[in-house]
């Protein structure tokens, strides 16, 4: 039971550390909280259902061009609703988010309804696999899992092997070093951007797929939780969002099991770390020390 | 009463009494928001906190309607002021981030929790009455518009004050205020506590004019929604207030009131929030400070100046 819990709470951590590196990336270059992230998740998700249903993609096919699209989404946000406000108070920006979450999130329901539906079919059909007598997963939790570490792989040897990644990172360090020192600093914002949202597209795209189930407003709550795993790692920080996503996901997963007659939604549980980690120790896990945020 | 009641289409009445309270609400997140600068996105859970609380001591605990909206504000007011605690170690975007957290863990709670009625709601709440006769339709409408003028002049009187002057420097500058004598610790606390207050009238008002309530009515719509009204009129602003709400809030029944043929009608809640998101990008853009406010957010020395100078100047650099 317990460990069941566990790989559960794994499967479910790796799709929180899917958004929430998007989010640990802007802050980490532009130290912007970005608002808007979770709905470029959902858009990812129908990005994909499109693909497959209207341009007749294969699986594959529809997760690159969910990518893609989410990818330009996030490039456009941040070109329209964050580039226009640089330099002014980040209570500026955050609004600016707040807005075109809601608006890009109600257009969603004008065009699919608000209703949510079923994933067209993928040719993936959900199975169990066993894996010893008291603990099984389904294909579609352990694909969110591989997608994960693969996504992770990729993302670190982007960061650390490529000119750009290089730039990401001296960018995050400083960004007005970053710029003196020749660094296009609105091509590493773009990218960071695109990166971040492309991975977010992976975590709608597999979500949709093992709960198998699409609505315009299902990326509102991971959006939010995303935060709660960003500050709980330690702003900017990417090692610190894995291990943070891990811990949100294997806690949820925990509370699901065992705190059944609690007075909170298990969805809720999240809000009350961010909570306790910002009072506490806003720093995070693994942040630079900062005395309060 | 009853021939004024005839007179006024409840229709319209109705209207007006949900605007009323909007402008409470506007209001309260006004004094947080706009004079005080700490950022509520969790304006909703006072306005929520305020509603059950009457909800309850007038249905479970029977209590008569005037006193439990009465103990309704007292309530929010402490409540408010614990739930503002986080704002002493918690600022700007990230307080933003932190109410709305309260906000979806206040929601949680009033879903699951046994005294508020769990999923159900709390039904048949009573209407109060003034001289035997029930407060409906415009004789509520009255004492909707008592307490907002009550609470208007509350607000202009209190702003005016050393108090109001303290939430200013406070959100100009935390720094400068501390160094001018200024309790800042208390002054935020208070602001959140009073803001909670007009939020929890207005919750108060809203449960005994619906006589139903769920957790439903009291999500992150409503915050954003008033956040989003408050923003159009002016930060730091009560005309402004009393003007964004009352357009951001009528617009939309002016449409439903007319039936246009080219949309439908049943979409008319999603068009409306697109409006507001889209309308809170664009304020944020040209006109930071809203239609009618004093001051925008300024801009803050809260990392070097120069690093914010290369990323705003990052075309010229590339």
């Amino acid at each position: 039971m317990l460990a069941q819990q566990l790989l559960n709470g794994v499967a479910l951590g790796f799709h929180y550390v899917l958004i929430a590196l998007g989010l640990t990336m802007v802050y980490g270059v532009l130290r912007l909280l970005h608002f808007a992230h979770g709905v470029i998740y959902m858009i990812g998700a129908f990005a994909a259902m499109i693909g497959i249903l209207y341009l007749q993609l294969p699986f594959a096919v529809a997760l690159l061009f969910a990518m893609v699209v989410s990818g330009i989404v996030g490039m456009s946000i941040e070109r329209f609703a964050y580039r226009p406000l640089r330099g002014t108070h980040p209570i500026t920006t955050l609004i600016s988010g707040v807005g075109i979450s809601i608006f890009l999130e109600n257009v969603f329901q004008v065009m699919f309804t608000s209703d949510s539906r079923a994933f067209p079919e993928t040719g993936i059909t959900t199975s169990i696999i066993t894996l010893t007598e008291s603990i099984t997963i389904t294909n579609t939790k352990l694909y969110i899992i591989i997608a994960g570490v693969v996504c992770l792989g990729l993302l670190y040897g982007f960061l650390k092997l490529t000119k750009l990644g290089i730039a990401i990172q001296a960018a995050a360090q400083d960004i007005r070093a970053a710029s003196l020192m020749g660094i296009n600093v609105n091509r590493v914002v773009a990218v960071t951007f695109m990166l971040g949202s492309a991975l977010a597209a992976v975590a709608g795209v597999l979500v949709a797929i093992n709960f198998n189930s699409i609505s315009p407003t299902m990326g509102a709550l991971p959006g939010l939780k995303a935060f709660c795993v960003v500050v709980l790692g330690g702003l900017g920080s990417i090692r610190g969002t894995i291990v943070g996503g891990l811990l949100l996901g294997v806690v949820e997963s925990l509370g699901d099991g065992f705190m059944t007659d609690l007075v909170i939604d298990k969805d809720a549980i999240a809000f009350v770390i961010l909570i306790l980690i910002l009072l506490i120790r806003p720093s995070g896990l693994f942040g630079k020390h900062i005395e309060k945020v | 009463m009853n021939l004024m009641d005839d007179m006024l289409n409840p229709y319209y009445v109705d209207i007006v009494v949900f605007l009323i309270i909007y402008l409470l609400l506007g209001l309260g997140l006004n004094l947080i928001t706009g004079y005080a600068g700490q950022v509520s996105l969790g304006h909703a859970a006072f306005y929520g906190i305020g509603a059950y609380s009457s909800a309850i001591l007038s249905v479970t605990y029977g209590m008569n309607p005037w006193a439990s909206m009465g103990s309704a504000v007292v309530i929010t007011f402490v409540i408010s002021a614990i739930l503002g605690l986080p704002s002493l170690r918690v600022r700007e975007d990230f307080l933003a981030i932190t109410t709305l957290g309260l906000g979806l863990i206040a929601q949680s709670v009033f879903k699951n929790a046994e005294i508020t009625g769990g999923a159900y709601g709390i039904d048949s709440i009573p209407v109060p009455s003034l001289f035997g006769l029930e407060l409906k339709n415009v004789g509520y409408l009255l004492l909707v518009v008592v307490v907002l003028l009550a609470g208007i002049f509350v607000m202009q009187k209190m702003t005016k004050s050393r108090i109001g002057r303290a939430w200013m420097t406070i959100r100009e500058d935390e720094m400068v205020a501390q160094a001018m004598g200024i309790n800042t610790t208390y002054y935020k606390v208070l602001v959140f506590a009073i803001g909670g207050a007009y939020a929890g009238a207005a919750g108060a008002l809203f449960a005994h004019k619906a006589s139903y309530i769920s957790a439903e009515s009291f999500g992150f719509t409503i915050s954003v929604t008033v956040l989003s009204m408050v923003v159009l009129g002016g930060l730091g602003s009560i005309r402004g207030t009393l003007f964004g709400v009352s357009v951001l809030y009528l617009l939309p029944e002016l449409f439903r009131l007319f039936k246009l043929d080219f949309m439908e009608m049943k979409n008319l809640d999603v068009y409306k929030m697109m409006v507001y998101g889209l309308l809170m990008v664009i304020v944020m853009r040209y006109r930071p400070k809203g239609l009618f406010g004093k001051t925008g957010f300024k801009k803050k020395k809260r990392y070097s100046a120069g690093k914010e100078a290369a990323i705003k100047g990052g075309d010229q650099v590339a």
